[in-house]
C-alpha cells in the first residue's frame, strides 16, 4: 500500500464542494449543498440524527456511491482513486462480517494490505509486520492469533480500527463508532483516537448521532441533517443548533420542542484554540418549542462529558 | 469383494474409470467451494441452480444431446446448454431478489420449481418423440456413474481445473468479500465481481457434479465437506484441506458401498459425506464436553 506523501499542515485532506445526493426514486434529497473542508491532521465530528444523511456522506466519501452534484476530493483525488490507493481507512458502524470465518485476527488485519496483491505473489514479511504494528497501536497485539469469532465487542472494534489503519491511510472514517459502548469504553475509545492521530498524523472524521462521541476530542463539529449546520469548534454546539439538527427526532418523541434559553448559557464546550465559523445561518431558524434541552458538554481533549446527561439524539 | 472384481476386470474398469475420474475432480472442486458456500450461507441458491440444471437437461434432451454415448462435441454442447440454463437461473434469482417485495428465498423457490417443471415437460416430450424410456428419473435425480463416459470425464477434468485456477487467482478478493461483504469495497476490494465469480463457479461445478451425483445431490456435495471441515478446525488453510480430504474419503467410501451393495453411487457418496459430518460434529461435542469438564475440575 502507498506510503502517505508528506502534507503541509493546512492542506485539505478532504473537501466537499456543493455535494448533493438523492436516492433513486426518492424525491427528497438525502444531502443538499454540502460544502466543507477538513484540514490535514484534523479531527472532525459529524453529528446528526439517524436518516440525516451521515452514512450517505460516508459512502460518497468512500466512492461507493456516485455523486449527483458537486465534488469531493480526498487528498486531491477522486474518492474512488483515493480508496484504491489505500488513502482512506474505514471503520464500519456495525460489523457485518461473517465472524464464523476461520480466520485469525492477524489475517483479518492483513486483508486490506493484500487484497490487490498479484495472485502469484506471497504476502511479504513487511506486510505482516505492518499488520502487527497496527494491532499494537490499538493495544490488541495479544489478540493476533485469536480466531476473529472469539472476540468481545470492544476487542472486535479495536481490531476493525487496526484493519483500517494497517494500510496507513491519510484519512480515517469512523461510522457511529461508540454505539453500544459504555461511558468508560467511550473514554478509552476517544483516547485511542487521540493517540492514533499523534502517532500517524492521520485526519479523522467521526460520524455519530451521539453528542458524547463527537464532543470527546474533536477539533471541529459539523452538524448534518440533510444540509450542513457547521461549527468550527464543539463550543458552537448550542442547544438551538442541536434542537434544529435533531428537530425531527425530538419531535417524534416529545411532540413540540422548545429549547430553554437557560440551557444555552450552561452549554460549555472547551476544545482549545478555535474560531467560530458558520457555513449556514442556523440561528435564523426559530428554536423548536416544547422540550427543554439542558445541554452541558465538556470536550477537553479526550474526556467524555463530565456532568449532566447530554441529550441522546435517538432517545 | 465385488469392488476388487470390478476393478480387476478390464471391461468393468473401463466402465467405472471415467466416473471415478469425474468423481475425484468434482470432490476436489466442490470441497473448496463448499467452504465459501457454507460460510456465505449460499446453500439454498446452490439448490436453486442445481434444479435449474434440470430444465437445461430438458432442453438438451429435446436437441438430442442425452445419454451415455455422446461424442466430445456433443458432451460440450450438452454441458454448455445446461450451464447457460443455470447461469440464467442465477441471474433471474438475483434480479428478482433485488426488487422490492420478493425475498431471495422466494425467488429461489420459484425458479427452482419453474425450472424443474420445464425440465420434466421437455424430457417427457423428447423421450416420447424418440420412443425411448429416457435416462430414468433415478439417474437424473441421484446420478449414475455408468452414464459417465470419457467425454464427460474429460470435460469434468478440464472444467474442474479451470475452477481451481480461478479460485486460486481470485482467492484474496473472494475471501475478503466473503468475510466482510459490506466493508470490503471500502478497502479497495471490488464490490460486485466476487459474487458473480462465485456464482459462475458454483454453476460450473453443479453442472459438472450432476452427472455423478444427480440434480438433487449435487447441492449436497457443495455443502457437506465444507460443513464437516468447519466443525473440525478454525484455520482456513486447515479447513480447506480437511474439506478436500472429507470429500475424497466420502467418494471412496461411497463408490465402494455402491459397488458392494448395488446402491446408487450418488446417494452412497452423499451418505458417506453426511456420516463424516455427523462424526465431526460428535467429535466436536465430545471435545467441548471434555474441555468443559477440565475447566470444572480446575
Amino acid at each position: 500500500m502507498n506510503q502517505p506523501p508528506a502534507t503541509t499542515p493546512h492542506e485539505h485532506t478532504l473537501e466537499y464542494r456543493g455535494v448533493s445526493f438523492a436516492s433513486p426514486g426518492v424525491e427528497a434529497p438525502a444531502l443538499s449543498s454540502i460544502s466543507l473542508a477538513v484540514h490535514a491532521g484534523e479531527r472532525l465530528g459529524i453529528l446528526g440524527p439517524n436518516g440525516g444523511g451521515k452514512s450517505t456522506l460516508l459512502k460518497l466519501t468512500l466512492g461507493l456511491l456516485d455523486l449527483q452534484a458537486g465534488e469531493i476530493r480526498v487528498c486531491g483525488r477522486s474518492p474512488r482513486e483515493a480508496r484504491r490507493e489505500g488513502m482512506v481507512g474505514y471503520v464500519p458502524q456495525k460489523v457485518d462480517a461473517e465472524l464464523a470465518f476461520p480466520l485469525s485476527v492477524r489475517q483479518v488485519v492483513t486483508m486490506p494490505l493484500v487484497v490487490n496483491l498479484a495472485p502469484w505473489k506471497r504476502v511479504p514479511g513487511e506486510t505482516l509486520r505492518r499488520a502487527d504494528e497496527a494491532l499494537s497501536m490499538v493495544g490488541a497485539s495479544d489478540l493476533a492469533e485469536r480466531p476473529i469469532g472469539a472476540l468481545s465487542g470492544g476487542q472486535l472494534q479495536r481490531v476493525m480500527i487496526a484493519r483500517a489503519i494497517a494500510p496507513r491511510p491519510r484519512l480515517l472514517l469512523l461510522d457511529e463508532p461508540t454505539v453500544g459502548i459504555d461511558v468508560a469504553g467511550q473514554r478509552r475509545f476517544a483516547e485511542l483516537l487521540q493517540s492514533l492521530r499523534e502517532r500517524l498524523g492521520v485526519t479523522i472524521v467521526v460520524v455519530s448521532h451521539d453528542i458524547r462521541t463527537i464532543a470527546a476530542g474533536c477539533d471541529r463539529v459539523a452538524c448534518l441533517a440533510r444540509t450542513l449546520h457547521f461549527h468550527d469548534a464543539p463550543s458552537g454546539l448550542s442547544p438551538q443548533v442541536l434542537g434544529e439538527v435533531f428537530r425531527h427526532d425530538i419531535a417524534e418523541v416529545f411532540g413540540d420542542v422548545h429549547v430553554d434559553a437557560h440551557a444555552a448559557a450552561t452549554c460549555h464546550v472547551d476544545a482549545g484554540d478555535h474560531a467560530h465559523h458558520h457555513c449556514c445561518d442556523h440561528h435564523g431558524a426559530p428554536p423548536p418549542a416544547g422540550v427543554t434541552l439542558n445541554v452541558s458538554a465538556k470536550a477537553a481533549g479526550a474526556a467524555a462529558p463530565d456532568h449532566k446527561e447530554p441529550p441522546r439524539a435517538n432517545a | 469383494m465385488r469392488t476388487l472384481e470390478y476393478l480387476g476386470d478390464p471391461i468393468m474398469r473401463g466402465l467405472f474409470l471415467p466416473g471415478i475420474v469425474t468423481g475425484v475432480a468434482i470432490a476436489i472442486v466442490c470441497a473448496c467451494l463448499a467452504v465459501l458456500v457454507v460460510l456465505k450461507r449460499m446453500s439454498f441458491i446452490g439448490q436453486g441452480v442445481s434444479h435449474a440444471a434440470f430444465g437445461g437437461m430438458g432442453v438438451a434432451a429435446v436437441l438430442g444431446l442425452t445419454g451415455a454415448s455422446l461424442s466430445a462435441a456433443q458432451a460440450v454442447g450438452q454441458f454448455s446448454i445446461i450451464l447457460s440454463f443455470c447461469l440464467a437461473a442465477a441471474m433471474i434469482v438475483a434480479w428478482m431478489s433485488a426488487r422490492r417485495g420478493t425475498s431471495a428465498d422466494t425467488a429461489i423457490g420459484i425458479v427452482l420449481v419453474a425450472a424443474m417443471t420445464l425440465g420434466a415437460i421437455l424430457m417427457h416430450a423428447a423421450f416420447k418423440r424418440q420412443g425411448s424410456q429416457g435416462p430414468g428419473w433415478e439417474s437424473v435425480l441421484f446420478g449414475a456413474i455408468l452414464s459417465v463416459g470419457w467425454s464427460d470425464a474429460i470435460v469434468a477434468a478440464i472444467v474442474s481445473l479451470a475452477i481451481l485456477v480461478v479460485l486460486w487467482w481470485e482467492r484474496r478478493k473472494l475471501i475478503f468479500w466473503a468475510f466482510d461483504e459490506t466493508s470490503a469495497p471500502a478497502f479497495g476490494a471490488p464490490p460486485r465481481s466476487p459474487r458473480i465469480v462465485l456464482m459462475v463457479l458454483l454453476c460450473l461445478s453443479i453442472v459438472t457434479a450432476m452427472k455423478l451425483a444427480g440434480v438433487v445431490l449435487a447441492t449436497a456435495v457443495l455443502v457437506l465437506p465444507g460443513a464437516t471441515a468447519l466443525a473440525m478446525s478454525k484455520r482456513l488453510s486447515h479447513v480447506i484441506a480437511i474439506s478436500v480430504g472429507a470429500a475424497l474419503v466420502s467418494l471412496v467410501i461411497g463408490l465402494v458401498a455402491s459397488m458392494e451393495l448395488d446402491w446408487p453411487p450418488g446417494a452412497c457418496i452423499v451418505g458417506a459425506m453426511t456420516l463424516l459430518y455427523a462424526l465431526a460434529r460428535l467429535a466436536g461435542l465430545a471435545r467441548e464436553g471434555g474441555m468443559a469438564g477440565a475447566r470444572a475440575e480446575a
